[in-house]
């Protein structure tokens, strides 16, 4: 999934020149008309600041006008713009990694732990009525918007730093190398941390979604 | 039919004994979206799997949604549910119209 925003990126920052006609790709008043809710979506999910996230929207449209001569219209505008988000939010990512720790084994420690037998023969198998329960037809539910905000607000229900290795992993792609290198953490924190992102989504997903009564 | 139920606890006994149990397996799950687990240990999940559905599915559960993520920014593309106030869009209006585009 990463691998044509990769290209994206690469192709943005190529100093190739194209004839801007036409309305041109830098018209400030269609691209906020078009594009700012979506990106400001973006950028609120994995910043979790609504000024923050407006900055990076506004930073990205700045770069994006700087370099509108260099788009070459190959793909979708939106997709353009949206690496350029993505970079400036990862680099936000680096500095905190820096700065601080990307590192957090608090969350979700044991709260799974209930749902499994404490002893016994069967001792850390799931309890039968409290394992996961069967899911029909998930695949059915992408085409739905509400779904979507269910898997939204999930997400938002992780801790920061957890969500963010969860995005940039999960619905961005960003292999596990490359996020230990921009996080500066080790690859077993990482492995930790997704564990328990995704045990908690699951586990969120199924009880505001997939079991919810209608 | 007793000769049979307590034929199947004992293979049920046996995999468990031979296998991880499943807190174990689904941190294993997750892992096996980041590197693939060595050949005995997908056999030994292979085998956890044949008696316990709860495996089954939380594994399933977490490849559809390692599948499905990818497409939360493209679901709500169209029709963000979050939005950027009008009076945050003027300004970023000014603010790009006040940048020439050659600095």
């Amino acid at each position: 999934m990463d691998a044509p925003s990769q290209l994206q990126i690469r192709a943005a920052a190529k100093p190739v020149v194209t004839p801007s006609g036409g309305g041109g790709a830098a018209d400030p008043e269609r691209w906020v008309e078009q594009h700012a809710d979506a990106l400001y979506q973006y950028a609120l999910l994995r910043l979790r600041n609504p000024q923050k996230a407006e900055d990076a929207v506004q930073e990205t449209y700045l770069a994006a006008l700087r370099g509108a001569n260099r788009f070459e219209g190959r793909s979708a505008e939106r997709t353009w713009l949206v690496g350029i988000l993505r970079n400036k939010i990862f680099d936000q990512y680096r500095t905190i990694g820096r700065e601080t720790s990307f590192t957090d084994l608090g969350f979700y420690g044991d709260e799974e732990r209930d749902r499994f037998l404490p002893d016994g023969v069967f001792a850390g198998g799931w309890i039968h009525e409290l394992g996961p329960v069967e899911w029909k037809d998930p695949a059915a539910h992408c085409d739905r918007a509400p779904f979507w905000e269910t898997f939204r607000s999930c997400t938002m229900k992780l801790p920061h730093k957890v969500a963010a290795v969860f995005t940039m992993r999960e619905v961005d792609g960003v292999d596990s190398k490359e996020i230990c290198d921009i996080l500066n953490i080790s690859e077993n924190n990482l492995w930790v941390m997704l564990h328990r992102a995704r045990m908690a989504l699951r586990r969120c997903l199924e009880t505001h979604w997939f079991t919810k009564p209608s | 039919m007793k000769r049979l139920q307590s034929l199947k606890m004992r293979w049920v006994t046996w995999v468990w004994n031979h296998t991880p149990n499943c807190a174990e397996m689904s941190r294993l799950a997750s892992l096996a979206l980041e590197r693939p687990p060595s050949l005995s240990m997908r056999l030994r999940m292979r085998l956890h799997h044949l008696i316990c559905a709860w495996c089954r599915r939380y594994e399933k559960q977490l490849r559809f949604l390692h599948r499905a993520a990818p497409h939360l920014d493209k679901a709500d593309h169209d029709k963000p549910a979050v939005r950027l106030s009008n009076d945050a869009k003027r300004r970023l209006i000014e603010r790009l119209n006040g940048q020439d585009p050659r600095t």
